[in-house]
């Protein structure tokens, strides 16, 4: 591993094995990783962008030592997860998030002892650092009140705590702002943002591409388990280049006319979604040729057409990449 | 920060402080801790009475036991169910101390509140006799008490690592727990059993504890044929054999779910 590298993947693969039916029990598998290959630079936020059922959840719980990889190599701060497990775990933390995973019937605080001790934390430091990570996350006035009577966002902030606790190097947050109020998932994204500025190296899984966009450097995709782009944000940007993305929207389009669209020259991709009662299609165009006056020449006899041309966004190319790999 | 060797010794106390602490927050468990032995004794008392001199000490034994060892043996592995319902299990697994030292810690408290319903269960048959217990030998049958508490601890720790390795571990639980009852004669003597069991039964080191806890306080008992002295030696290897084995079991099966991942199913 090279200097500066948090994290290294070779060609992880992971596959699970579940069972359906009662009497004859079918395994079926899946393949939720297929040969991740990837580096993360020390010190700054990754961002692993996926829909749902992607892999994020596997591929951090791999990485984190929670799961084994069925082959492949997985290095985080030079330890072989699936060998080093635990000369690797007091150097990392890990929010999976979510409701659960906290001792719902005792304090903020008292988890955070339980957890302090688990680590091994210096005693002299124990109190003192638990009130630092409290106030870190906003919680120091809830500390000495039940886990349970937390809300979401609170419980969020609980779960960052104790990911933070014994000061690890590697932080892995498995889509930290799900299911979070805008507000509360404001806050959030503002406390990785200082985590990092203190030399923290954070791995972020979402499915938010503004979040990654927001938060990120470097922007890996990860689609079916696959990688299907790695860059950073200034790059995935220069990779829509000079495209052109349009909309045009009206009550029903024919399948004839979409074909016709679909062939123009220029229009690499099109998507078709409905909007209540109308029809919307989104053109990608790598020419700056086509013009709306000639898309209006081919659908005629629809008055009610509006179309109207708009800055890609990131978000379109994240779609874009997903979609390719589904098909 | 991060420092260099986690002591097992703070992660056992850190887990029993734990078990302590989720205790007093819940008030649920005053009924199986506190309220169930009394009623075992006193239903015990009743049941017993007359059928013989030591008809007390009989229902000491039998509601004590009756309340000890479900404490003790399930207390721990249940706990653990709890975590994998918690979502606790991962982020207690992914802690640099291996997970066998937060069961022992778990194994200590149900042992310590073991012992403490069997004190109700004594306090309230005496109480019901009306006149203290003659017991021919107090400190053996005292020892005696503890040491089987220990034998259900060992076997207790096992049991939990089967929590680690399946969410179904509950639903086997519940219908192997009265076999178990029965077959380590903590409802009545195992001899009074059907002979294939023996194997079964003496595989668990809380039958020959019970069984010689039995020789020490009841005059004239007649138990298994080895005798006082053959019921402790019996229990003390097969406790080793459960202690020594513990620690291989949480390391496989804490390997056995890296691969299978499934710790985070409830
Ligand atoms: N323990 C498991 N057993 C069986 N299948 C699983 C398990 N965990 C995840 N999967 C499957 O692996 C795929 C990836 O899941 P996951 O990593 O959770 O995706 P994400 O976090 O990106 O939503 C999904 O198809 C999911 O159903
Ligand atoms: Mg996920």
């Amino acid at each position: 591993m090279s200097n500066g590298i948090a994290i290294e993947t070779r060609g992880v693969h992971r596959s699970f094995s579940s069972r359906k039916g009662f009497l004859f029990n079918e395994v079926v598998a899946t393949e939720a990783l297929r040969g991740v290959d990837l580096q993360v630079p020390a010190g700054e936020i990754f961002g692993l962008l996926g829909p749902n059922g992607a892999g994020k959840t596997t591929l951090t719980k791999i990485l984190a030592t929670l799961l084994l990889p069925t082959s492949g190599q997985a290095l985080v701060l030079g330890h072989n997860v699936a060998t080093e497990a635990l000369a690797l775990r007091p150097k990392i933390g890990l929010v999976l998030g979510g409701e659960r995973g906290l001792y719902n019937r005792i304090s903020a605080r008292e988890n955070l002892r339980y957890f302090a001790d688990l680590y091994g934390l210096p005693l002299a430091r124990r109190t003192g650092r638990i009130d630092e990570v409290l106030a870190r996350v906003g919680l120091s006035d809830a500390a000495d009140r039940r886990v349970e009577e937390f809300s979401r966002g609170m419980k969020q902030k609980l779960h960052i705590a104790r990911g933070i606790l014994h000061e690890p190097r590697v932080l892995f947050l498995d889509e930290p702002t799900i299911g979070l109020d805008p507000k509360s998932a404001r806050e959030t994204r503002k406390l990785i943002r200082g985590l990092v500025a203190e030399g923290v190296t954070i791995f972020l899984t979402t499915h938010y591409m503004f979040e990654a966009e927001e938060l990120c450097r470097q922007i890996a995709v990860l689609s079916k388990g696959r990688i299907v782009a790695r860059d950073t944000v200034a790059g995935l940007r220069r990779l829509v280049g000079g495209d052109r993305t349009m909309e045009l929207e009206a009550y029903g389009f024919e399948d004839a006319e979409i074909g016709r669209i679909k062939g123009m020259p220029g229009v690499s991709r099109l998507v078709a979604e409905e909007f209540g009662p109308r029809l919307r299609l989104t053109l990608r165009l790598r020419t700056n040729e086509l013009l709306p006056d000639e898309l209006l020449r081919q659908l005629p006899g629809h008055p009610e057409l509006t179309i109207r041309e708009r800055r890609t966004s990131l978000e379109d190319i994240y779609l874009d990449l997903v979609e390719e790999e589904a098909n | 920060m991060a420092p260099s060797e986690v002591s097992r010794g703070r992660t056992l106390l850190a887990s029993v402080r734990l078990a302590v602490l989720q205790f007093l927050a819940d008030p649920q468990w005053l009924v199986p801790s506190m309220i169930a032995p009394v009623v075992f004794g006193l239903v015990a008392y009743e049941l017993f009475r007359g059928s013989g001199a030591n008809f007390a000490l009989y229902a000491v034994l039998g509601a004590g036991m009756m309340s000890m060892w479900g404490q003790t043996l399930y207390g721990s592995g249940w706990a653990t169910g709890q975590d994998r319902e918690l979502g606790t299990l991962e982020p207690t697994l992914s802690a640099p101390t291996p997970y066998l030292w937060v069961v022992m810690g778990r194994v200590v408290w149900n042992t310590v509140s073991g012992l403490i319903g069997g004190a109700i269960v004594y306090v309230v048959v005496v109480a019901s006799y009306g006149r203290p217990l003659s017991v021919p030998n107090p400190v053996g049958f005292v020892l005696m008490f503890v040491f089987v508490i220990v034998t259900l601890a060992a076997v207790g720790i096992v049991f939990a690592a089967w929590y680690v390795y399946t969410r179904y571990a509950g639903f086997v639980q519940n219908v192997g727990e009265f076999a178990f009852y029965v077959g380590t004669g903590c409802m009545f003597p195992v001899i009074l059993l059907p002979f294939w069991t023996n194997p079964v039964s003496l595989a668990f080191p809380p039958t020959l504890a019970v069984d010689a806890l039995r020789y020490v306080s009841i005059p004239g008992y007649q138990g298994l044929s080895w005798g006082f002295w053959g019921d402790v030696a019996g229990a003390l290897a097969t406790t080793a054999v459960y202690l020594a084995v513990a620690g291989t079991v949480f390391h496989r099966v804490e390997k056995h779910v890296l691969e299978t991942g499934n710790l985070s199913e409830w």
